[in-house]
């Protein structure tokens, strides 16, 4: 994107398993804090797995008006509460309405899960009669449509349902529409809840949960840990933002992304690398200029080998060298949710030049010859970032985010 | 394990039965030392054959170190039998 119109990310937010805010969200990953702990379901659970990366004690109604709440499952809560954050910190929240030039566009690989169990319950389980709501609140489209409501942004509107890449693309395409000079403001990210009681039995069936610990690129790992939340991102044009002395978190340099086109669940090395590749090319970077990447890293076999195998691929012979953490085990795998909720722990990796800690990793792995960052958070200069998002169906997208002093 | 060999021959052809039927792969080529690859398995199998081992037996199979290391079917067998063997004794 360095040729074209640059892109400053001015604002963001987050609610995750860590709370609500961006803050406690890089602060948890900073420090390694895991915030795993006992799901709680709102009926009868009969699943093994048990452990998530939950929103907890999450209030909306503290957030959002009566007149709001019935048109909001909680990954709608999450996003708009998520939104508020970062629009204020961009300096926007007196700039209502948005109008035209500003885009809406969210990420979510299912949409309103919490909705579509609660329904089918009450309408198979216990015959009732479903709550007229029922429909406008659990379609995908109710994140980026209520997040344009919100502020009056009456550019494109969009949700992006593409599994575990969904905030990432969702990211991604807001980025180019500034580029491409359809619009001058994009409001993006990504937002899921899948901790629910048939969700999760749905996970555990594909057997990819960890009964106890999740430790990417680590011997002996497991499976991944499930999360939830909401990341939400302001892009603006950089001649924009500056225009209005707004300031930059960081430049949103590059985009990748690409289809394996080869099976529905198994990773593919090859479609991983060619995402990374693009990334960096739209971003006109080098591989040698990248720091720091926030890899998708889930903890299942099949993923970290994967990636280790696509990282080597791009970075070659400075792969043992490059650090790679996943902060999975820290906030959980939020799927649609999972590019947003990394790219502010990317976002505070730059800003605070300290790469986040891969927890709970034992050993290494001949399979995964990457330097995870084990267990210690590392200072050391970070510029340049790249966050990787792989999903189901063999989706891939990757970000390119830079210090933005030194764009 | 000599008490067992004859449980374990009896489970394993069950076994077999199951990886022949959720593999989707012909009974004459499912032996005990075609390997995973040459019979196409993929991730995805595992987890449907897995599956239904747990009905079947009424175990529960965790997805841990000795199925990621399995190179054939003879090995497949020998992992998924533990499990069973284990939980119904």
């Amino acid at each position: 994107m360095a040729s074209a119109r640059r892109i400053f990310v001015t604002g963001m937010g987050a609610v995750s398993a860590a709370g609500v805010g961006a803050k406690p969200l890089w602060e948890a990953a900073r420090g390694g804090r895991s915030c795993v702990s006992e799901a709680h379901f709102i009926r009868p659970y009969r699943g093994r797995i048990r452990i998530a990366a939950q929103v907890q004690d999450f209030d909306p109604g503290v957030y959002l008006s009566s007149s709001e709440l019935p048109f909001c499952d909680p990954v709608t809560q999450y996003l708009l509460v998520a939104a508020d954050e970062a629009i204020a910190q961009a300096g926007l929240a007196a700039a209502k309405p948005m109008g035209p030039r500003t885009a809406t566009i969210i990420g979510t690989g299912i949409g309103g899960m919490h909705t579509i169990e609660n329904g089918l319950y009450l309408s198979l389980v216990e015959q009732g009669r479903p709550d007229p709501l029922t429909v406008p609140r659990l379609i995908p489209s109710a994140c980026p449509s209520l997040l344009s409501i919100r502020y009056g942004a009456r550019g494109p509107c969009f949700a992006v349902a593409s599994a575990c890449s969904s905030a990432t693309q969702a990211i991604g395409m807001g980025a180019h529409l500034i580029r491409s000079g359809l619009v001058d403001r994009a409001i993006v990210g990504g937002t899921e809840d899948c901790v629910s009681n048939s969700a999760m039995l749905a996970w555990e069936a594909l057997r990819v949960l960890t009964p106890d610990a999740c430790r990417p690129f680590s011997k002996g790992r497991n499976g991944m840990v499930l999360g939830a939340g909401a990341g939400v991102f302001v892009l603006e044009a950089a001649e924009i933002a500056e225009a209005r002395g707004a300031e930059a978190l960081v430049e949103m340099a590059g985009y990748g992304t690409s289809a394996d086109a080869k099976d529905p669940v198994r990773p593919d090395a090859g479609g991983a690398a060619a995402c990374m590749r693009y990334a960096l090319a739209d971003a006109e970077v080098d591989a040698e200029e990248i720091d720091y990447v926030n890899a998708h890293g889930t903890g299942t076999t099949a993923n970290d080998a994967t990636e280790s195998e696509a990282l080597g691929a791009v970075f070659g012979t400075r792969l043992a060298k490059l650090p790679i953490s996943s902060t999975k085990p820290i906030h959980g795998h939020a799927l649609g949710a999972a590019g947003a909720l990394e790219l502010i722990v990317t976002i505070g990796a730059i800003r605070e030049n300290v790469a986040p800690p891969t927890i709970n990793w034992r050993e290494a792995d001949a399979k995964c010859p990457v330097d995870a960052v084990p267990n210690e958070a590392r200072p050391m200069p970070i510029r340049t970032a790249l966050t990787n998002s792989f999903a189901f169906g063999g989706i891939n997208a990757s970000l390119v985010v830079r210090r933005a002093a030194a764009a | 394990m000599e008490t067992k060999t004859l449980d374990h021959t009896e489970l394993a052809n069950e076994i077999i039965d199951v990886i022949v039927k959720e593999g989707m792969v012909d009974r004459e080529k499912a032996t005990l030392d075609a390997t995973i690859e040459s019979l196409d398995l993929k991730s995805i199998d595992i987890v449907m054959i897995l599956t239904a081992i747990e009905e079947k037996f009424d175990v529960y199979i965790p997805m841990d170190g000795p199925f990621h290391e399995a190179k054939n079917i003879g090995d497949l067998i020998d992992a998924i039998a533990a499990y069973i063997i284990k939980e119904k004794n």
